[in-house]
């Protein structure tokens, strides 16, 4: 591999670790809002895992990351979903999320609410030492090349926040999309400004939130390009949501997962992947 | 004055403070020495923490900083020594279209030389004058000269002209801004730091309005540094 | 004036967004700002290394305060300067108001500082019988127009040239008539000059206190501060008791940081360590200088585990790429410090109570974190806001209620997931053609944008399905 990362040290230790990929567990949290919206990134994912070697299982009692209740200030409410999360996929050798936003969420944030409750700490910490975002995963991790995945047109890029400012995510999905057959990049003005969506934010402040995923949809309008491809589908939501609000249904919003593993050319032909 | 230092509210309020801060982190040491070793490690950083400079020789990078442009408002030259200074003033006044009247400033090296032609009789309050004023420091690293409050220096001389003219012997140009502040730290621990100390890099300027940089906002619109050789 | 309160946050919000040019304005200014210092940057390949340094310079004061603030009181003192102490805002107006009645001041000019905003000076001198002149030209933009400032490092960046070219023409004893931008500055410069020359009472602000030598340290790019210092009798400075540092070669370090993060230049033209009265002889300067040490709530997040926060050395780089900032700008704020760095500080000088919207204004995208010159925290500081006045329980109760019910949902997965299912069937009910363009209770969303058509059953069922298929398969 010769692709630059900005964190070097990372992306070595794991590079020694991913040598035996195929005996290690990895346990795919698939987030709510896929779970509940968008049940193909989550089937892509596992087919992606699969295609780089992983042993995926789906731990069947799963919920939420905690995030709303964490951003809102409640610490108690995200110490009571956080204990069951730990539970249920400390003992695999990988977890991964088909999303920045609540990778980040287990990897940085579980060990703030934890910090007088010495045993939960370790264990929080322990959970976030295993856990990754899915896309950076493949990479860094797998160093998984998607294999003969073709779609026609351009796409263009949205980096979300946490997956970009604090989880390392840019170079490895682009380096994945760039050997899709056919698909051409077009970047982004602003790729890694915040479109908005922000969780509970962009109810809580509904208008402010307009504003910005306004601004957003101009700059992806801008790129002229097929399709708006992502890693988190809260930024998708919102950004796709307002795209077709504002009249711009040429324009389809897909996770990023959903093309590598080629689910496109189904998903927007018929709506449903089942 | 002192009835200010020893008012009792006052010193409430101070107290007050203290003990606030005492009661935030109760567990700090006081030791003395151990807190100026730790500040005086800090600085060791300074060394990889600032950037490179356009050469290695001091009055080469101050220079070649004004030449790319990058100090606002402000132009340089070299004479070789003090006497070269009035030809140089002259041609100052030429290049701006200026009548020969300027503000020296009274301190021996400049008033000394053989200033004939020129009007030295100014009112800097007035606004379109130029002032010529000899400076301590010269700073490679921000292309900028220091000067310090005394009865010779005033102050106001360096603001209230439109066009300013600022004499830096070249023994006394510094690599970076942090050598003028270790003379100033050894200054402070003699107690004679003056009023006023005053990094000056480049002219007066504003943004304020829609964003457009304006030179000239209060002060100096320009800034001319002649660097003397032989001192 | 009209001020906005921060307790008024939701209502400014909605007036800022009403305002059809102020998106406009504030990108102007930000967008400008946001390239400038990113070039900076890359021009500073050791940017990383200064902002570590400047982060321990800064930890180092903070951690030994009292032993620094005597430092520099005893050498102030030494100087001459007068010292005085105030913990509130209201105390250290009063103390300023005080000095300028015992001289009979009719006159006193001003440069800016924030402190001297957010102590209320404007204000106070409004009410008195001295008149106030600020010489900072953005801040003589706003005193004209009688507004609050709306950035802290360009306070009048929401007006614009056309709304200036007004005000001098009706201010001004010998204004311009041309809307040429240099013009409108020589136009504030003739009307300034003779203001600095006879004014009674210079006040300033500053940016670094030397405890080493007592002096205080301004940074300008008009000049306006050692104008506004020099001529008159008296001299006051009113600072923070967190601008402290050890000596002028710890400030050098912050000052390479500031300028570089605030407008992208490598350096301010004007910077100034002013060191009590004048000398004996000295040619010119103030007869007598007084400064004000200002706790105002420092010492408060000291005790709260919040002193990241008195790093802050007020660049602005945090409002500059704030996304949220730039779509409603200062004034909704309700504060003197807007932005991310303002939500974090204006709960500790008003109070939490009153100001705890602002600190959910944010999306958490940690933009402000990325540029902070001395790696504050910005996103973690408020969230730890959010924590503290969930448990004191500030929020609006509809928001504690949705929250606490998702908390105990997505306690129980068995539960969620058979809720999620029922959501999904609720949705299908609103959906027309792929999208849902309303459904109750999700106004927050539908009010502005779409919501995608969720497939036909969750994630969850799909795959239970499947796997059951798979077995019975094989």
């Amino acid at each position: 591999m010769t692709q630059k990362y900005s964190n070097a040290d990372k992306t070595q230790s794991n590079t020694i670790e991913c040598l035996n990929i195929s005996e290690k567990k990895v346990g795919l949290f698939v987030t709510c809002l896929v779970n509940t919206m968008r049940p193909s990134i989550g089937f892509a994912s596992i087919t992606l895992l699969e295609q780089a070697g992983c042993n995926v299982e789906v731990p069947e009692l799963q919920s939420c990351c905690g995030q709303p209740a964490f951003n809102s200030g409640d610490d108690e409410g995200t110490r009571q979903i956080a204990y069951q999360t730990i539970k249920q996929f400390e003992n695999y050798d990988y977890v991964v999320l088909p999303s920045g936003s609540c990778a980040g969420m287990i990897k940085k944030n579980f060990i703030e609410v934890f910090k007088d409750q010495p045993e939960w700490l370790a264990r929080a910490k322990h959970l976030a030492s295993i856990t990754h975002e899915l896309l950076s995963f493949l990479v860094d991790v797998c160093q998984f090349e998607p294999n003969d995945v073709e779609l026609d047109g351009s796409y263009t890029y949205h980096d979300s926040c946490t997956g970009y400012r604090s989880l390392n995510v840019y170079e490895q999905p682009r380096k994945m999309l760039s050997q899709v057959k056919n698909l051409e990049h077009k970047p982004l003005n602003n790729h890694a400004e915040c479109c908005g969506f922000g969780g509970t934010f962009c109810v809580k402040y509904s208008d402010i939130s307009n504003e910005i995923v306004a601004e957003k949809v101009d700059n992806v309008v801008d790129t002229k390009a097929d399709y708006l491809l992502g890693g988190d589908m809260g930024c998708l939501m919102n950004i796709a949501g307002k795209l077709n609000r504002e009249g711009h249904k040429e324009i389809k919003a897909l996770h990023t997962a959903e093309v590598l593993a080629g689910l496109a050319p189904e998903l927007l032909g018929g709506k449903d992947a089942s | 004055m002192t009835k200010h230092i020893n008012n009792p509210k006052n010193e409430l309020r101070r107290a007050k403070i203290f003990n606030a801060i005492k009661a935030a982190a109760p567990t700090v040491t006081t030791d003395v020495k151990s807190i100026e070793a730790e500040a005086l490690e800090l600085l060791k950083e300074s060394e990889f923490a600032r950037p490179k400079l356009l050469s290695e020789d001091a009055t080469q990078a101050l220079m070649l900083r004004i030449e790319a442009g990058l100090v606002i408002g402000t132009s340089c030259e070299k004479i070789s020594t003090a006497h070269d200074l009035p030809n140089a003033v002259n041609q100052f006044f030429s290049k701006h279209f200026l009548p020969k009247e300027l503000k020296v400033q009274n301190i021996e090296p400049l008033q000394k030389l053989n200033w004939e032609g020129i009007s030295t009789d100014v009112d800097i309050q007035q606004d379109n004058t130029v002032g010529l004023c000899w400076a301590e420091y010269g700073i490679a690293e921000t292309g900028s000269f220091v000067v310090h409050s005394s009865p010779e220096m005033p102050i106001l001389l360096n603001f209230l002209p439109l066009y300013l003219i600022a004499v830096i012997p070249k023994s006394k140009i510094l690599h970076y801004m942090d050598d003028y502040a270790l003379i100033a730290n050894e200054i402070a621990k003699k107690k004679e730091t003056p009023r006023n100390m005053c990094l000056i890099s480049g002219v007066s300027g504003t943004t304020d309005i829609e964003g457009v940089l304006v030179q000239g906002a209060h002060g100096p619109e320009v800034l001319h540094l002649i660097i003397i050789e032989d001192q | 004036m009209q001020v906005n309160s921060p307790e008024n946050f939701t209502e400014n919000v909605s007036e800022a967004l009403a305002q059809p040019n102020l998106k406009k304005v504030i990108r102007r200014t930000t967008d400008k700002a946001e390239t400038k210092r990113a070039e900076a940057v890359t021009n500073f390949p050791e940017f990383e290394n200064a902002r570590l340094q400047g982060q321990k310079i800064k930890d180092h004061t903070i951690k030994y305060m009292d032993h620094y603030l005597a430092e520099f009181e005893k050498n102030a003192l030494a100087q001459g300067t007068i010292v005085h102490w105030a913990s509130t805002a209201e105390e250290a107006s009063k103390i300023v108001l005080d000095i300028c009645r015992q001289h009979n001041a009719k006159k006193v000019t001003r440069s800016k500082s924030m402190l001297g905003e957010e102590i209320g000076l404007a204000h106070a001198f409004d009410n008195s019988d001295i008149e106030r002149i600020e010489t900072d030209l953005a801040e003589h933009i706003i005193q004209l127009a009688g507004d609050p400032p709306s950035h802290i490092i360009w306070p009048a960046m929401h007006r614009s040239r056309e709304d200036v070219v007004k005000l001098f023409r009706e201010f001004h004893t010998d204004p311009t008539y041309s809307e040429e931008i240099t013009d409108l500055v020589r136009s504030a410069r003739r009307d300034l000059r003779t203001k600095f020359l006879t004014s009674d009472i210079g006040i300033s602000g500053s940016n670094f206190l030397l405890a080493d030598s007592g002096s205080s340290c301004t940074v300008t790019n008009e000049g306006n501060a050692e104008l506004t210092i020099t001529p008159p009798k008296v001299h006051i400075v009113t600072a923070g008791i967190e601008k402290l540092v050890p000596s002028m070669a710890h400030a050098v370090p912050l000052l390479r940081l500031l300028t570089r993060s605030a407008t992208g230049a490598e350096i301010t033209q004007y910077n100034t360590f002013h060191n009590g009265p004048k000398r004996a002889n000295d040619a010119d300067g103030p007869e007598e200088c007084h400064i004000v040490l200002v706790d105002n709530g420092r010492t408060k997040m000291l005790a709260e585990n919040m002193e990241a926060m008195l790093r802050c050395i007020r660049c602005g780089a945090c409002m500059n790429h704030c996304v949220v900032y730039k779509h409603i700008g200062g004034h909704a704020y309700g504060s003197v410090y807007p932005g991310p760095m303002g939500s974090v500080l204006t709960p500790h000088l008003n109070s939490l109570k009153v100001a705890n919207k602002q600190t959910h204004a944010c999306t958490m995208n940690g933009r402000c974190e990325e540029v902070c010159p001395v790696n504050i925290p910005l996103p973690t500081l408020l969230r730890s806001l959010r924590a503290k006045s969930w448990q004191k329980k500030y929020e609006p109760l509809t928001n504690r209620f949705v929250v606490q019910s998702f908390a105990i949902m997505a306690k129980r997965p068995k539960l969620f997931q058979l809720l999620s299912s029922c959501g999904v069937i609720f949705m299908k009910v609103f959906s027309r053609k792929g999208w849902i363009k309303y459904m109750p209770f999700t106004s927050g969303w539908t009010r502005n944008r779409d919501l995608i058509e969720p497939e036909s059953t969750t994630f969850m069922h799909q795959y239970k399905k499947m796997k059951k298929n798979k077995s019975s398969g094989a």
